[in-house]
């Protein structure tokens, strides 16, 4: 028999002539289908960010960080961190920035060295955010525009020039354009020579916030610190994207004979950041989807019992039903397609509201979670299939009732 | 060429000791075109009769032709198309679907036959214009009167074209103002050359039957041909000449017309004790073939 419109109209009648119980029953798969979809969601952003970020950086941007000596044992970063954690040990040496500039095949380099004090401005005394030595070559290296200005250049090394990042600016002047303003730092003052445009933030990373970072030549950072300053991180790109490899095995070598042999450092390639943190992103996503899944079933249970007491409070309609020439399995499609209907309308309305959530995740928190189309039509799929398979026995009890005692019975 | 034909059928319901003879080896024929009474007391086994008429039931024993089709074995599908399309039902408390409205109601028999949903509420809508009441297409059925609502219960069996149609007490919720709209849309229908088969307690409504078929303990006692507008012989005796039931009577689930009729057995009937329902604890584990002798 085929199922007719008719039919799944008298089943959305059926569910409509019950509304609250009908709703009652659904929402153990609205909360599972919108558990699901939103977790899968926020899992995929935040891997897309991330994805995002590096893509931005580039695959070929090689990444030399001090590292734990007794990491090696475990995962040596921690995952879901882009460039680098501020918790590691181990130094960098003004050497090795000399060494990685100077790997041939190396086409552009530049530390990053932080330098400790305090920024003020005639407005303001600045201490949310820290002083970073760098290079001429660090916004290409990060692929990042000027917004306003320009980037320090080599002529600009051993001068008191400073680039900020746009939060910095905010905050030290008061304004979105302090070109040209200054701000003492150790006693020099700087200039400001450009700003940044706003650095895209990464949710769940610990990363450095560039946007609260003021920029000054390497080279004056490490002499207002008497060379104390710790380089926590030194990124260079490669002249050939396919030779990435070769020279990180190249600069690993270097740095490790300036190390003495020791490897208190590690030499990472963009894409070996990516891979990391998306399989520890890909494995939570899919245990936590997989505990909200749990939740679906419980919903097809619920389906299941309000089916079973409505075929019980239904006898008396399935026995008149069959007297006037219902089939059984006349009966069976119709008790299906009322369980069909509650489960689909249950996650229809799951997406609805994981939609509904995700607008909001979007507008009041840095994440960015996205739902792809392939894991609402999944959505929809588990549900149509939890009111099918919990659907059936109830739908089978009442079209095996005899007619006689279904009939009977009031 | 009989319409039904019953062929010594039983019906037993149970097991070992609990088995009971709901019907014992009845014997009917029943033509085209005859509008015939089934009267008894409670617990007769009318209504199973009707049932295995109806093929909601299955007798235990015996052949069971409708319209020349044996039926008496068939499976519980078949039997419900064949109920969808020979058969029409109206009952004591006329089983309306509550939630459906009335021209829904009448059209249900013809889902089930897969009639498109335009063309089936067309013909519903006839069918309640044929029973007069047309302007109460869109009321639920709680919103009818008594009346109505049995007429559309009649208009819902009329609906498939059915052969047959099977009425079991159609008046007993019924005012006796009702009980007459009821029986005389019945009577049209007759009129109209349809088969009617109707259980009633009431001798007066033996007035529209052409035949009378009383039942007792699983059998048929006495069959009459009756002219139409005249109450039955057997039930006039019934209702004029004999008292009421009395208490006793009543306890012992002895109704007037079974004092009216010949017994049976007598000798049976002296070892009865006051049980509303004697025949159900009776014969226990009688096979209907061994009775023959």
């Amino acid at each position: 028999m085929a199922i007719s419109k008719g039919h799944i109209r008298a089943g959305v009648t059926a569910v409509r002539s019950a509304k609250l119980r009908s709703f009652w029953t659904m929402l153990g798969v609205i909360i599972g289908v919108t558990s699901v979809i939103t977790v899968v969601a926020i899992g995929q952003g935040i891997k897309q960010q991330i994805g995002g970020q590096i893509h931005k950086l580039g695959n070929d941007l090689i990444t030399i960080r001090p590292a734990q000596l007794h990491g090696s044992t475990g995962v040596k970063n921690n995952g879901v961190n882009v460039l680098s954690g501020l918790n590691v040990t181990g130094a960098l040496t003004k050497k090795d920035i000399m060494s990685v500039a100077q790997t041939p095949g190396v086409s552009a380099s530049a530390p990053l060295t932080i330098t400790t004090g305090a920024v003020k401005s005639d407005v303001e005394t600045y201490d949310k955010g820290f002083v970073i030595g760098t290079s001429a070559s660090l916004a290409s290296l990060l692929n990042q525009n000027i917004e306003y200005g320009s980037f320090l250049t080599e002529d600009d090394m051993g001068t008191d020039a400073a680039v900020l990042g746009a939060g910095a600016a905010e905050d030290l002047f008061d304004e979105n354009v302090p070109l040209g303003r200054s701000f003492t730092f150790h006693g020099h003052e700087f200039v400001v020579r450009g700003i940044f445009n706003r650095f895209n933030t990464t949710p769940l990373s610990e990363q450095a916030d560039f946007n609260k970072a003021i920029f000054i030549p390497n080279d004056v950072a490490q002499s207002l610190s008497n060379n104390t300053a710790p380089t926590y991180e030194i990124l260079a790109r490669p002249k050939d994207k396919k030779q990435t490899a070769k020279i990180a095995a190249v600069i690993q070598g270097t740095l490790s004979k300036n190390h003495g042999g020791q490897d208190n450092f590690e030499v990472l390639q963009g894409n070996q950041n990516l891979q990391s943190s998306d399989g520890i992103l890909d494995l939570l996503t899919r245990l936590i989807a997989g505990v909200a899944a749990i939740s679906l079933l419980v919903g097809g249970i619920g389906i299941m019992n309000v089916m079973l007491v409505s075929v019980a409070e239904r006898t008396h309609e399935i026995g008149i039903r069959k007297a006037i020439g219902a089939t059984d399995r006349q009966i069976l499609s119709q008790f299906m397609i009322e369980a069909t209907v509650l489960s689909l309308t249950g996650g229809i309305i799951g997406i609805i509201l994981s939609l509904i959530i995700d607008l909001v995740l979007r507008l009041t928190t840095n994440l960015q979670p996205v739902i792809s189309w392939q894991v609402a039509l999944l959505a929809t799929g588990v549900s149509l299939l939890v009111g099918v398979i919990f659907g059936t026995v109830p739908a089978l009890k009442a079209a095996r009732k005899d007619p006689i005692d279904a009939l009977r019975s009031q | 060429m009989a319409l039904i034909e019953l062929q010594d059928v039983s019906k037993l319901y149970g097991f070992g000791d609990a088995t009971t003879l709901a019907l014992d080896e009845v014997n009917l024929s029943i033509d085209k075109g005859e509008f015939v009474a089934v009267m008894g007391p409670s617990g007769c086994g009318k209504s199973t009769l009707m049932n295995l008429i109806g093929l909601l039931d299955r007798p235990s024993h015996g052949t069971f032709r409708l319209d020349n089709k044996k039926v008496s074995q068939l499976r519980p599908n078949q039997a419900a198309k064949i109920r969808r399309d020979t058969v029409g039902f109206i009952f004591q408390s006329f089983n309306l679907l509550p939630r459906l409205t009335v021209l829904e109601n009448v059209s249900l028999p013809l889902v089930y036959k897969g009639m498109s949903e335009r063309k089936r509420l067309k013909h519903a809508s006839e069918m309640l214009d044929r029973v007069g009441i047309q302007s109460r297409e869109y009321f639920l059925p709680s919103q009818l009167s008594g009346g109505q609502a049995q007429c559309a219960a009649i208009a819902r069996a009329l609906v498939n074209g059915p052969k047959l149609i099977i009425a079991d007490e159609p008046t007993g919720n019924l005012d006796s103002e009702s009980s007459r709209l009821v029986m005389e849309l019945l009577s049209d229908i007759h009129k109209m050359g349809n088969t009617i088969l109707f259980v009633t307690h009431n001798p007066e409504l033996t007035r529209y039957a052409t035949r009378v078929v009383y039942m007792h303990d699983g059998t048929i006692i006495h069959d009459e041909q009756t002219a139409i507008g005249s109450v039955a012989t057997t039930a006039r005796k019934v209702l004029y000449t004999l008292p009421t039931t009395k208490e006793e009577d009543d306890l012992a689930g002895v109704s007037t017309l079974m004092k009216a009729l010949p017994s049976k057995n007598t000798s049976r009937k002296k070892g009865r004790t006051a049980v509303s329902k004697p025949k159900k604890n009776k014969r226990t584990a009688v096979s209907p073939r061994k009775k023959k002798s």
